[in-house]
Protein backbone atom coordinates (compact mmCIF):
# COMPACT_ATOMS: atom_id res chain seq x y z
CA UNK A 1 0.00 0.00 0.00
CA UNK A 2 2.73 2.43 1.01
CA UNK A 3 4.64 1.47 -2.10
CA UNK A 4 1.63 2.09 -4.28
CA UNK A 5 1.24 5.57 -2.87
CA UNK A 6 4.93 6.26 -3.31
CA UNK A 7 4.74 4.97 -6.88
CA UNK A 8 1.78 7.19 -7.51
CA UNK A 9 3.62 10.26 -6.26
CA UNK A 10 6.68 9.20 -8.20
CA UNK A 11 4.73 8.80 -11.41
CA UNK A 12 3.16 12.17 -10.86
CA UNK A 13 6.56 13.67 -10.28
CA UNK A 14 8.02 12.02 -13.35
CA UNK A 15 5.29 13.44 -15.56
CA UNK A 16 5.70 16.85 -13.96
CA UNK A 17 9.47 16.73 -13.99
CA UNK A 18 10.01 19.81 -16.07
CA UNK A 19 7.08 21.72 -14.74
CA UNK A 20 7.54 21.89 -11.00
CA UNK A 21 10.63 23.84 -10.01
CA UNK A 22 9.30 24.27 -6.47
CA UNK A 23 9.19 20.54 -5.93
CA UNK A 24 12.72 20.11 -7.27
CA UNK A 25 13.95 22.67 -4.80
CA UNK A 26 12.14 20.79 -2.03
CA UNK A 27 13.86 17.58 -3.06
CA UNK A 28 17.24 19.28 -2.95
CA UNK A 29 16.51 20.66 0.51
CA UNK A 30 15.20 17.27 1.61
CA UNK A 31 18.33 15.53 0.37
CA UNK A 32 20.56 17.99 2.13
CA UNK A 33 18.55 17.56 5.30
CA UNK A 34 19.53 13.90 5.09
CA UNK A 35 18.25 11.80 7.93
CA UNK A 36 17.39 15.00 9.75
CA UNK A 37 14.56 15.68 7.32
CA UNK A 38 11.84 15.97 9.91
CA UNK A 39 13.31 17.87 12.79
CA UNK A 40 12.96 21.24 11.12
CA UNK A 41 9.16 21.28 11.35
CA UNK A 42 6.39 20.64 8.86
CA UNK A 43 8.21 22.23 5.91
CA UNK A 44 11.24 20.07 6.43
CA UNK A 45 8.92 17.09 6.65
CA UNK A 46 7.45 17.86 3.25
CA UNK A 47 10.97 18.29 1.85
CA UNK A 48 11.97 14.94 3.30
CA UNK A 49 8.93 13.27 1.81
CA UNK A 50 9.63 14.89 -1.53
CA UNK A 51 13.17 13.52 -1.44
CA UNK A 52 11.84 10.03 -0.74
CA UNK A 53 9.41 10.30 -3.63
CA UNK A 54 12.26 11.49 -5.84
CA UNK A 55 14.18 8.37 -4.98
CA UNK A 56 11.16 6.27 -5.92
CA UNK A 57 10.91 8.24 -9.14
CA UNK A 58 14.43 7.23 -10.10
CA UNK A 59 13.42 3.58 -9.53
CA UNK A 60 10.37 4.08 -11.69
CA UNK A 61 12.48 5.63 -14.44
CA UNK A 62 14.84 2.67 -14.36
CA UNK A 63 11.89 0.30 -14.47
CA UNK A 64 10.39 2.05 -17.47
CA UNK A 65 13.73 1.93 -19.30
CA UNK A 66 14.16 -1.73 -18.38
CA UNK A 67 10.67 -2.50 -19.59
CA UNK A 68 11.46 -0.78 -22.88
CA UNK A 69 14.42 -3.14 -23.24
CA UNK A 70 12.07 -6.04 -22.47
CA UNK A 71 13.63 -6.89 -19.08
CA UNK A 72 11.90 -7.76 -15.84
CA UNK A 73 11.34 -4.73 -13.60
CA UNK A 74 11.91 -4.45 -9.87
CA UNK A 75 8.31 -3.95 -8.83
CA UNK A 76 7.30 -7.11 -10.68
CA UNK A 77 10.33 -9.11 -9.56
CA UNK A 78 9.27 -8.61 -5.93
CA UNK A 79 7.27 -11.52 -4.59
CA UNK A 80 3.58 -10.88 -4.08
CA UNK A 81 3.06 -10.24 -0.32
CA UNK A 82 -0.37 -11.89 -0.27
CA UNK A 83 1.12 -15.01 -1.81
CA UNK A 84 4.00 -15.04 0.67
CA UNK A 85 1.62 -14.57 3.58
CA UNK A 86 -0.34 -17.58 2.40
CA UNK A 87 2.82 -19.61 2.05
CA UNK A 88 3.76 -18.69 5.60
CA UNK A 89 0.35 -19.72 6.90
CA UNK A 90 0.70 -23.08 5.22
CA UNK A 91 4.14 -23.46 6.79
CA UNK A 92 2.69 -22.55 10.18
CA UNK A 93 -0.09 -25.11 9.81
CA UNK A 94 2.46 -27.74 8.88
CA UNK A 95 4.44 -26.83 12.02
CA UNK A 96 1.31 -27.26 14.12
CA UNK A 97 0.55 -30.61 12.54
CA UNK A 98 4.13 -31.78 13.18
CA UNK A 99 3.66 -30.71 16.77
CA UNK A 100 0.31 -32.43 17.25
CA UNK A 101 1.53 -35.58 15.54
CA UNK A 102 4.41 -35.89 17.97
CA UNK A 103 2.05 -35.25 20.88
CA UNK A 104 -0.11 -38.10 19.63
CA UNK A 105 2.95 -40.36 19.45
CA UNK A 106 3.79 -39.48 23.03
CA UNK A 107 0.26 -40.32 24.17
CA UNK A 108 0.35 -43.68 22.38
CA UNK A 109 3.74 -44.44 23.89
CA UNK A 110 2.45 -43.60 27.36
CA UNK A 111 -0.64 -45.73 26.89
CA UNK A 112 1.55 -48.65 25.75
CA UNK A 113 3.86 -48.22 28.72
CA UNK A 114 0.86 -48.18 31.05
CA UNK A 115 -0.39 -51.58 29.82
CA UNK B 1 1.38 -20.65 51.82
CA UNK B 2 1.86 -19.28 55.32
CA UNK B 3 5.28 -20.90 55.62
CA UNK B 4 6.35 -19.62 52.20
CA UNK B 5 5.32 -16.18 53.35
CA UNK B 6 7.65 -16.57 56.32
CA UNK B 7 10.46 -17.81 54.08
CA UNK B 8 10.10 -14.78 51.87
CA UNK B 9 10.06 -12.33 54.75
CA UNK B 10 12.91 -14.23 56.45
CA UNK B 11 15.13 -14.31 53.37
CA UNK B 12 14.71 -10.62 52.73
CA UNK B 13 15.39 -9.75 56.38
CA UNK B 14 18.43 -12.01 56.57
CA UNK B 15 19.94 -10.43 53.46
CA UNK B 16 19.18 -6.90 54.60
CA UNK B 17 20.69 -7.53 58.02
CA UNK B 18 23.77 -9.03 56.40
CA UNK B 19 24.11 -5.82 54.41
CA UNK B 20 24.16 -3.61 57.51
CA UNK B 21 27.96 -3.58 57.95
CA UNK B 22 28.49 -2.66 54.30
CA UNK B 23 25.91 0.08 54.72
CA UNK B 24 27.92 1.41 57.69
CA UNK B 25 24.94 0.63 59.93
CA UNK B 26 23.06 3.42 58.27
CA UNK B 27 25.87 5.94 58.65
CA UNK B 28 27.58 5.54 55.28
CA UNK B 29 26.86 7.94 52.44
CA UNK B 30 23.39 7.67 50.93
CA UNK B 31 24.77 6.19 47.75
CA UNK B 32 26.82 3.52 49.56
CA UNK B 33 23.88 2.67 51.75
CA UNK B 34 21.52 2.32 48.82
CA UNK B 35 24.08 0.25 46.91
CA UNK B 36 24.54 -2.14 49.85
CA UNK B 37 20.80 -2.63 50.30
CA UNK B 38 20.23 -2.97 46.56
CA UNK B 39 22.77 -5.79 46.55
CA UNK B 40 20.98 -7.41 49.49
CA UNK B 41 17.68 -7.24 47.62
CA UNK B 42 19.22 -8.87 44.58
CA UNK B 43 20.72 -11.70 46.65
CA UNK B 44 17.39 -12.23 48.39
CA UNK B 45 15.58 -12.33 45.03
CA UNK B 46 18.09 -14.87 43.73
CA UNK B 47 17.55 -17.04 46.81
CA UNK B 48 13.79 -16.86 46.41
CA UNK B 49 13.80 -18.21 42.88
CA UNK B 50 12.06 -17.73 39.53
CA UNK B 51 9.17 -15.41 40.44
CA UNK B 52 11.47 -12.99 42.19
CA UNK B 53 14.11 -13.18 39.51
CA UNK B 54 11.49 -12.23 36.93
CA UNK B 55 10.28 -9.47 39.20
CA UNK B 56 13.86 -8.25 39.45
CA UNK B 57 14.06 -8.10 35.68
CA UNK B 58 10.92 -6.06 35.62
CA UNK B 59 12.48 -3.66 38.14
CA UNK B 60 15.64 -3.50 36.03
CA UNK B 61 13.75 -1.76 33.24
CA UNK B 62 11.88 0.66 35.51
CA UNK B 63 14.29 3.45 36.34
CA UNK B 64 11.17 5.62 36.56
CA UNK B 65 10.04 3.82 39.71
CA UNK B 66 13.19 2.58 41.41
CA UNK B 67 16.56 3.94 42.48
CA UNK B 68 19.53 3.84 40.12
CA UNK B 69 21.39 1.51 42.48
CA UNK B 70 18.54 -0.99 42.57
CA UNK B 71 18.09 -0.90 38.80
CA UNK B 72 21.82 -1.49 38.23
CA UNK B 73 21.88 -4.34 40.72
CA UNK B 74 18.82 -6.03 39.21
CA UNK B 75 20.35 -5.72 35.75
CA UNK B 76 23.32 -7.76 36.87
CA UNK B 77 20.97 -10.58 37.84
CA UNK B 78 19.39 -10.94 34.43
CA UNK B 79 20.73 -14.22 33.27
CA UNK B 80 22.80 -15.67 36.07
CA UNK B 81 20.75 -18.27 37.88
CA UNK B 82 22.37 -21.33 39.44
CA UNK B 83 21.83 -24.19 36.96
CA UNK B 84 19.72 -27.22 37.76
CA UNK B 85 21.37 -30.63 37.50
CA UNK B 86 20.94 -32.24 34.08
CA UNK B 87 18.90 -35.06 35.58
CA UNK B 88 16.13 -32.62 36.57
CA UNK B 89 15.99 -31.31 33.01
CA UNK B 90 16.06 -34.81 31.55
CA UNK B 91 13.12 -35.68 33.78
CA UNK B 92 11.07 -32.83 32.27
CA UNK B 93 11.92 -34.00 28.75
CA UNK B 94 11.02 -37.57 29.66
CA UNK B 95 7.70 -36.43 31.12
CA UNK B 96 6.88 -34.40 27.99
CA UNK B 97 7.80 -36.99 25.32
CA UNK B 98 7.95 -40.36 27.13
CA UNK B 99 11.41 -40.69 25.55
CA UNK B 100 15.05 -40.10 26.41
CA UNK B 101 16.70 -36.96 25.00
CA UNK B 102 19.00 -39.27 22.99
CA UNK B 103 15.97 -40.72 21.21
CA UNK B 104 14.75 -37.26 20.26
CA UNK B 105 18.02 -35.71 19.14
CA UNK B 106 21.29 -37.02 17.71
CA UNK B 107 23.18 -35.64 20.72
CA UNK B 108 22.17 -33.90 23.93
CA UNK B 109 24.66 -31.95 26.05
CA UNK B 110 24.20 -32.26 29.80
CA UNK B 111 26.12 -29.05 30.46
CA UNK B 112 23.66 -26.14 30.15
CA UNK B 113 24.36 -23.20 27.86
CA UNK B 114 22.45 -20.87 30.13
CA UNK B 115 20.21 -21.06 33.11
CA UNK B 116 17.65 -18.29 33.21
CA UNK B 117 14.75 -17.47 35.47
CA UNK B 118 12.12 -19.63 33.87
CA UNK B 119 14.06 -21.96 31.67
CA UNK B 120 17.36 -23.73 31.23
CA UNK B 121 18.94 -24.07 27.80
CA UNK B 122 20.95 -27.07 26.57
CA UNK B 123 22.71 -27.81 23.31
CA UNK B 124 21.71 -30.71 21.08
CA UNK B 125 21.92 -31.71 17.42
CA UNK B 126 19.16 -32.45 14.96
CA UNK B 127 18.61 -36.18 14.31
CA UNK B 128 16.63 -35.87 11.06
CA UNK B 129 16.52 -33.06 8.48
CA UNK B 130 13.56 -30.74 9.11
CA UNK B 131 11.87 -28.07 7.02
CA UNK B 132 10.97 -25.23 9.37
CA UNK B 133 7.90 -23.03 9.01
CA UNK B 134 9.87 -20.54 6.92
CA UNK B 135 13.13 -20.78 5.00
CA UNK B 136 15.46 -23.52 3.89
CA UNK B 137 15.66 -27.03 5.32
CA UNK B 138 17.70 -27.60 8.46
CA UNK B 139 20.04 -30.49 7.65
CA UNK B 140 20.72 -33.47 9.93
CA UNK B 141 23.26 -32.48 12.56
CA UNK B 142 22.14 -28.82 12.78
CA UNK B 143 23.14 -27.34 16.13
CA UNK B 144 20.09 -26.88 18.35
CA UNK B 145 19.18 -25.04 21.52
CA UNK B 146 16.70 -26.87 23.73
CA UNK B 147 14.87 -24.52 26.08
CA UNK B 148 13.27 -26.40 28.98
CA UNK B 149 10.99 -24.83 31.58
CA UNK B 150 12.40 -25.38 35.05
CA UNK B 151 10.42 -28.09 36.85
CA UNK B 152 7.91 -26.58 39.20
CA UNK B 153 8.55 -23.09 37.81
CA UNK B 154 4.93 -22.63 36.83
CA UNK B 155 3.49 -23.66 40.17
CA UNK B 156 6.03 -21.87 42.33
CA UNK B 157 5.76 -18.67 40.34
CA UNK B 158 1.99 -18.63 40.54
CA UNK B 159 2.11 -19.27 44.28
CA UNK B 160 4.76 -16.60 44.84
CA UNK B 161 2.86 -14.06 42.80
CA UNK B 162 -0.23 -14.71 44.90
CA UNK B 163 1.73 -14.10 48.11
CA UNK B 164 3.53 -11.07 46.74
CA UNK B 165 0.19 -9.70 45.63
CA UNK B 166 -1.35 -9.97 49.06
CA UNK B 167 1.72 -8.26 50.55
CA UNK B 168 1.50 -5.60 47.87
CA UNK B 169 -2.14 -4.98 48.66
CA UNK B 170 -1.15 -4.15 52.21
CA UNK B 171 1.63 -1.86 51.06
CA UNK B 172 -0.83 -0.17 48.73
CA UNK B 173 -3.23 0.37 51.63
CA UNK B 174 -0.49 2.02 53.65
CA UNK B 175 -0.14 4.45 50.75
CA UNK B 176 3.45 5.45 51.34
CA UNK B 177 4.28 4.28 47.84
CA UNK B 178 1.78 6.59 46.29
CA UNK B 179 3.23 7.15 42.89
CA UNK B 180 3.35 3.56 41.83
CA UNK B 181 0.81 0.85 42.21
CA UNK B 182 2.48 -2.41 43.29
CA UNK B 183 -0.68 -4.42 42.78
CA UNK B 184 -0.99 -3.31 39.17
CA UNK B 185 2.71 -4.04 38.63
CA UNK B 186 2.23 -7.57 39.97
CA UNK B 187 -0.91 -8.20 37.93
CA UNK B 188 0.89 -7.11 34.79
CA UNK B 189 3.74 -9.35 35.85
CA UNK B 190 1.48 -12.35 36.50
CA UNK B 191 -0.14 -12.14 33.09
CA UNK B 192 3.18 -11.88 31.22
CA UNK B 193 4.61 -14.77 33.20
CA UNK B 194 1.58 -16.92 32.46
CA UNK B 195 2.06 -16.33 28.78
CA UNK B 196 5.77 -17.06 29.02
CA UNK B 197 5.15 -20.44 30.55
CA UNK B 198 3.76 -21.94 27.35
CA UNK B 199 6.80 -22.09 25.11
CA UNK B 200 4.77 -22.94 22.00
CA UNK B 201 3.39 -19.42 22.02
CA UNK B 202 6.93 -18.09 22.08
CA UNK B 203 7.90 -20.46 19.26
CA UNK B 204 5.10 -19.19 17.04
CA UNK B 205 6.27 -15.60 17.56
CA UNK B 206 9.84 -16.58 16.70
CA UNK B 207 8.70 -18.12 13.40
CA UNK B 208 6.53 -15.12 12.65
CA UNK B 209 9.49 -12.85 13.30
CA UNK B 210 11.65 -14.83 10.87
CA UNK B 211 8.90 -14.35 8.29
CA UNK B 212 8.45 -10.62 8.97
CA UNK B 213 12.18 -10.06 8.47
CA UNK B 214 12.56 -12.43 5.51
CA UNK B 215 13.84 -9.61 3.30
CA UNK B 216 16.43 -8.47 5.83
CA UNK B 217 19.43 -10.81 6.00
CA UNK B 218 20.89 -8.81 8.89
CA UNK B 219 18.10 -9.63 11.33
CA UNK B 220 17.57 -13.25 12.32
CA UNK B 221 15.76 -15.36 14.91
CA UNK B 222 16.03 -19.05 15.71
CA UNK B 223 13.58 -21.20 13.76
CA UNK B 224 11.55 -23.76 15.64
CA UNK B 225 11.75 -27.53 15.24
CA UNK B 226 8.13 -28.41 15.98
CA UNK B 227 8.18 -32.20 16.25
CA UNK B 228 10.34 -32.00 19.38
CA UNK B 229 8.59 -29.04 21.01
CA UNK B 230 5.85 -28.93 23.65
CA UNK B 231 4.54 -26.39 26.14
CA UNK B 232 7.58 -26.98 28.35
CA UNK B 233 10.27 -27.87 25.79
CA UNK B 234 11.17 -25.68 22.84
CA UNK B 235 13.62 -26.91 20.19
CA UNK B 236 15.20 -24.27 17.98
CA UNK B 237 18.25 -23.42 15.93
CA UNK B 238 21.31 -22.67 18.00
CA UNK B 239 22.52 -19.12 17.45
CA UNK B 240 26.22 -18.45 17.76
CA UNK B 241 27.30 -14.99 18.76
CA UNK B 242 28.32 -12.53 21.40
CA UNK B 243 26.19 -11.09 24.14
CA UNK B 244 26.12 -7.33 24.43
CA UNK B 245 28.43 -7.54 27.43
CA UNK B 246 31.07 -9.20 25.26
CA UNK B 247 31.36 -6.39 22.77
CA UNK B 248 35.13 -6.12 22.96
CA UNK B 249 35.40 -9.69 21.72
CA UNK B 250 32.78 -9.00 19.08
CA UNK B 251 34.71 -6.00 17.80
CA UNK B 252 37.88 -8.06 17.72
CA UNK B 253 35.91 -10.64 15.74
CA UNK B 254 35.23 -8.04 13.06
CA UNK B 255 31.69 -6.98 14.02
CA UNK B 256 30.71 -3.48 12.91
CA UNK B 257 28.96 -2.32 16.05
CA UNK B 258 27.86 1.04 14.70
CA UNK B 259 26.11 -0.46 11.68
CA UNK B 260 24.48 -3.08 13.88
CA UNK B 261 23.24 -0.52 16.40
CA UNK B 262 21.57 1.54 13.70
CA UNK B 263 20.22 -1.51 11.95
CA UNK B 264 18.96 -3.05 15.16
CA UNK B 265 17.15 0.11 16.18
CA UNK B 266 15.65 0.40 12.71
CA UNK B 267 14.50 -3.21 12.89
CA UNK B 268 12.73 -2.42 16.13
CA UNK B 269 10.99 0.61 14.62
CA UNK B 270 9.88 -1.61 11.78
CA UNK B 271 8.32 -4.02 14.26
CA UNK B 272 6.46 -1.19 15.97
CA UNK B 273 5.39 0.92 13.02
CA UNK B 274 5.00 -1.58 10.21
CA UNK B 275 3.93 -4.83 11.84
CA UNK B 276 2.46 -3.64 15.11
CA UNK B 277 4.09 -6.65 16.79
CA UNK B 278 7.28 -6.16 18.71
CA UNK B 279 9.76 -8.00 20.90
CA UNK B 280 9.03 -6.42 24.28
CA UNK B 281 11.73 -8.12 26.36
CA UNK B 282 14.91 -6.83 24.80
CA UNK B 283 17.24 -6.97 27.74
CA UNK B 284 20.86 -7.53 26.73
CA UNK B 285 20.79 -11.30 27.32
CA UNK B 286 18.09 -11.70 24.68
CA UNK B 287 20.12 -10.29 21.83
CA UNK B 288 23.27 -11.58 20.11
CA UNK B 289 25.55 -10.09 17.53
CA UNK B 290 26.88 -12.84 15.32
CA UNK B 291 30.25 -13.29 13.59
CA UNK B 292 28.65 -12.71 10.16
CA UNK B 293 27.45 -9.26 11.26
CA UNK B 294 23.83 -10.05 11.92
CA UNK B 295 21.61 -9.42 14.93
CA UNK B 296 19.96 -12.47 16.42
CA UNK B 297 16.81 -11.94 18.47
CA UNK B 298 16.13 -14.55 21.15
CA UNK B 299 13.40 -15.19 23.68
CA UNK B 300 10.03 -14.09 22.33
CA UNK B 301 8.41 -14.60 25.72
CA UNK B 302 6.91 -11.11 25.81
CA UNK B 303 5.47 -9.60 22.65
CA UNK B 304 3.63 -6.28 22.36
CA UNK B 305 0.76 -5.73 19.94
CA UNK B 306 -0.55 -2.57 18.29
CA UNK B 307 -3.58 -2.05 16.06
CA UNK B 308 -3.17 0.11 12.97
CA UNK B 309 -5.12 2.84 14.76
CA UNK B 310 -2.64 2.72 17.64
CA UNK B 311 0.28 2.73 15.23
CA UNK B 312 -1.01 5.91 13.63
CA UNK B 313 -1.36 7.61 17.01
CA UNK B 314 2.10 6.48 18.07
CA UNK B 315 3.50 7.85 14.84
CA UNK B 316 1.97 11.19 15.74
CA UNK B 317 3.38 11.10 19.27
CA UNK B 318 6.78 10.34 17.75
CA UNK B 319 6.36 13.25 15.36
CA UNK B 320 5.48 15.41 18.39
CA UNK B 321 8.76 14.39 19.93
CA UNK B 322 10.56 15.35 16.75
CA UNK B 323 8.75 18.72 16.48
CA UNK B 324 8.84 19.25 20.26
CA UNK B 325 5.13 19.86 20.26
CA UNK B 326 3.51 19.01 23.65
CA UNK B 327 -0.01 19.74 22.41
CA UNK B 328 0.30 17.16 19.67
CA UNK B 329 1.80 14.62 22.07
CA UNK B 330 -1.14 15.03 24.46
CA UNK B 331 -3.81 14.90 21.76
CA UNK B 332 -2.55 11.65 20.31
CA UNK B 333 -1.68 10.13 23.68
CA UNK B 334 -5.33 10.68 24.61
CA UNK B 335 -6.30 8.55 21.60
CA UNK B 336 -4.06 5.86 23.07
CA UNK B 337 -5.95 5.90 26.36
CA UNK B 338 -3.88 8.41 28.34
CA UNK B 339 -6.60 10.59 29.80
CA UNK B 340 -5.38 13.64 31.65
CA UNK B 341 -8.08 15.14 33.91
CA UNK B 342 -9.09 18.62 32.80
CA UNK B 343 -7.64 20.36 35.87
CA UNK B 344 -4.26 18.76 35.26
CA UNK B 345 -3.88 19.41 31.56
CA UNK B 346 -2.02 22.69 31.99
CA UNK B 347 0.45 21.20 34.48
CA UNK B 348 1.08 18.15 32.33
CA UNK B 349 1.47 20.21 29.18
CA UNK B 350 4.00 22.43 30.87
CA UNK B 351 5.95 19.48 32.26
CA UNK B 352 5.87 17.83 28.87
CA UNK B 353 7.16 20.99 27.21
CA UNK B 354 10.11 21.01 29.59
CA UNK B 355 10.81 17.36 28.91
CA UNK B 356 10.67 17.89 25.16
CA UNK B 357 13.09 20.78 25.44
CA UNK B 358 15.47 18.87 27.67
CA UNK B 359 15.76 15.58 25.83
CA UNK B 360 19.10 16.37 24.24
CA UNK B 361 22.41 15.08 25.48
CA UNK B 362 25.51 17.23 25.45
CA UNK B 363 26.54 15.63 22.14
CA UNK B 364 23.28 16.80 20.53
CA UNK B 365 21.63 13.39 20.26
CA UNK B 366 18.16 12.89 21.66
CA UNK B 367 17.72 11.00 24.89
CA UNK B 368 14.58 8.95 24.46
CA UNK B 369 14.74 7.22 27.82
CA UNK B 370 14.89 10.61 29.52
CA UNK B 371 11.83 11.72 27.62
CA UNK B 372 9.84 8.49 27.76
CA UNK B 373 10.46 7.64 31.38
CA UNK B 374 10.11 11.28 32.37
CA UNK B 375 6.75 11.32 30.64
CA UNK B 376 5.58 8.20 32.51
CA UNK B 377 6.75 9.76 35.76
CA UNK B 378 4.95 13.01 34.96
CA UNK B 379 1.72 11.13 34.26
CA UNK B 380 2.15 9.14 37.47
CA UNK B 381 2.65 12.30 39.52
CA UNK B 382 -0.55 13.71 38.11
CA UNK B 383 -2.51 10.55 38.87
CA UNK B 384 -3.04 9.68 35.25
CA UNK B 385 -3.65 5.98 34.61
CA UNK B 386 -1.13 4.64 32.14
CA UNK B 387 -2.55 1.98 29.77
CA UNK B 388 -0.31 -1.06 30.08
CA UNK B 389 0.38 -1.23 26.33
CA UNK B 390 1.57 2.38 26.32
CA UNK B 391 3.90 1.78 29.24
CA UNK B 392 5.25 -1.38 27.64
CA UNK B 393 6.04 0.41 24.39
CA UNK B 394 7.83 3.30 26.09
CA UNK B 395 9.81 0.90 28.24
CA UNK B 396 10.69 -1.16 25.19
CA UNK B 397 11.82 1.89 23.25
CA UNK B 398 13.91 3.00 26.20
CA UNK B 399 15.45 -0.47 26.44
CA UNK B 400 16.17 -0.55 22.72
CA UNK B 401 17.87 2.79 23.11
CA UNK B 402 19.94 1.41 25.97
CA UNK B 403 20.88 -1.67 23.97
CA UNK B 404 21.70 0.35 20.85
CA UNK B 405 23.79 2.77 22.89
CA UNK B 406 25.71 -0.12 24.36
CA UNK B 407 26.69 -0.95 20.78
CA UNK B 408 27.28 2.62 19.77
CA UNK B 409 27.16 5.40 22.37
CA UNK B 410 26.35 8.28 20.01
CA UNK B 411 23.28 6.74 18.38
CA UNK B 412 20.10 8.85 18.28
CA UNK B 413 17.17 6.48 18.52
CA UNK B 414 14.53 9.02 17.51
CA UNK B 415 16.49 9.49 14.31
CA UNK B 416 15.92 5.87 13.35
CA UNK B 417 12.16 6.30 13.77
CA UNK B 418 12.00 9.21 11.33
CA UNK B 419 11.93 7.38 8.02
CA UNK B 420 9.04 5.32 9.39
CA UNK B 421 7.06 8.24 10.74
CA UNK B 422 7.66 10.14 7.49
CA UNK B 423 6.51 7.18 5.45
CA UNK B 424 3.45 6.47 7.57
CA UNK B 425 2.32 10.08 7.71
CA UNK B 426 2.99 10.33 3.98
CA UNK B 427 0.89 7.25 3.41
CA UNK B 428 -1.92 8.70 5.50
CA UNK B 429 -1.81 11.82 3.35
CA UNK B 430 -2.33 9.66 0.29
CA UNK B 431 -5.01 7.49 1.85
CA UNK B 432 -8.27 8.17 -0.01
CA UNK B 433 -10.37 7.91 3.16
CA UNK B 434 -8.29 10.53 4.90
CA UNK B 435 -8.06 12.77 1.88
CA UNK B 436 -11.80 12.68 1.80
CA UNK B 437 -11.86 13.77 5.42
CA UNK B 438 -9.50 16.63 4.87
CA UNK B 439 -10.10 18.11 1.47
CA UNK B 440 -12.50 20.94 2.13
CA UNK B 441 -15.99 20.60 0.81
CA UNK B 442 -15.46 23.43 -1.63
CA UNK B 443 -12.65 21.63 -3.38
CA UNK B 444 -14.73 18.47 -3.48
CA UNK B 445 -17.51 20.38 -5.13
CA UNK B 446 -15.06 21.83 -7.64
CA UNK B 447 -13.76 18.36 -8.40
CA UNK B 448 -17.27 17.08 -8.94
CA UNK B 449 -17.71 19.86 -11.46
CA UNK B 450 -14.55 18.84 -13.25
CA UNK B 451 -15.36 15.14 -13.33
CA UNK B 452 -19.01 15.54 -14.27
N1 LIG C 1 18.50 -20.35 20.18
C1 LIG C 1 19.50 -20.09 21.03
N2 LIG C 1 20.78 -20.16 20.64
C2 LIG C 1 21.78 -19.91 21.51
N3 LIG C 1 21.61 -19.57 22.81
C3 LIG C 1 20.36 -19.47 23.26
C4 LIG C 1 19.24 -19.74 22.40
N4 LIG C 1 18.12 -19.56 23.14
C5 LIG C 1 18.52 -19.21 24.37
N5 LIG C 1 19.86 -19.16 24.47
C6 LIG C 1 20.65 -18.80 25.64
O1 LIG C 1 19.91 -19.08 26.79
C7 LIG C 1 19.62 -17.90 27.54
C8 LIG C 1 18.23 -17.98 28.16
O2 LIG C 1 17.27 -18.18 27.15
P1 LIG C 1 15.92 -17.37 27.17
O3 LIG C 1 16.21 -15.93 27.25
O4 LIG C 1 15.12 -17.82 26.03
O5 LIG C 1 15.31 -17.92 28.55
P2 LIG C 1 14.34 -17.20 29.59
O6 LIG C 1 14.21 -18.09 30.75
O7 LIG C 1 13.09 -16.81 28.90
O8 LIG C 1 15.15 -15.95 29.98
P3 LIG C 1 14.65 -14.66 30.67
O9 LIG C 1 15.39 -14.64 31.95
O10 LIG C 1 15.08 -13.59 29.73
O11 LIG C 1 13.17 -14.75 30.82
C9 LIG C 1 19.79 -16.77 26.55
O12 LIG C 1 20.13 -15.57 27.17
C10 LIG C 1 20.91 -17.30 25.67
O13 LIG C 1 22.17 -17.08 26.26
MG1 LIG D 1 15.95 -14.32 28.15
Amino acid sequence: MTDDVMRFFAAWMLTHEVADEGLKAAVLRGDEGGADGMSGGPDAFVDGLAAMVAEEKENLKRDLEARARGEKVSIEAEPDPAFEELRFEVGELRGRLDNIESLLETLVRRADAGK
Amino acid sequence: MASRRLTIAGTVLRRLIAALPAAGFGLASAHRRRAAFARAWRLAFEDLGPAFIKLGQLISVRPDEFSDELVAEMQSMQDAVPPLPAEAIRAVIRAEFAREPEELWATFDDVPVASASIAQVHRATLARAYTPVWGTELPTGTALAIKVVRPGAAESIRADVAIARSLAERVARMRFARRFDPVALLDEFASTVDRELDLRQEGRFADRFTFDFRDDPKVVAPRIVWPTSTARVLTMEFMTGWRLNQLEEARAGGVDCYALAVHGATAFMRQVFVYGRYHADLHPANLFVTPDNTIAYLDFGIVGFLTSEERMNITQVMAALVYRDPERALTYSANLGVHVPADRVATVREGLGELLGGTFRPDGTRDFAHFGLGFLKLLGENNVQIPSGYGLLIKSLATVEGVARALYPEIDIVETAKPFTTRILGQAMGDPARLHERIPAAIRAAMRELVA
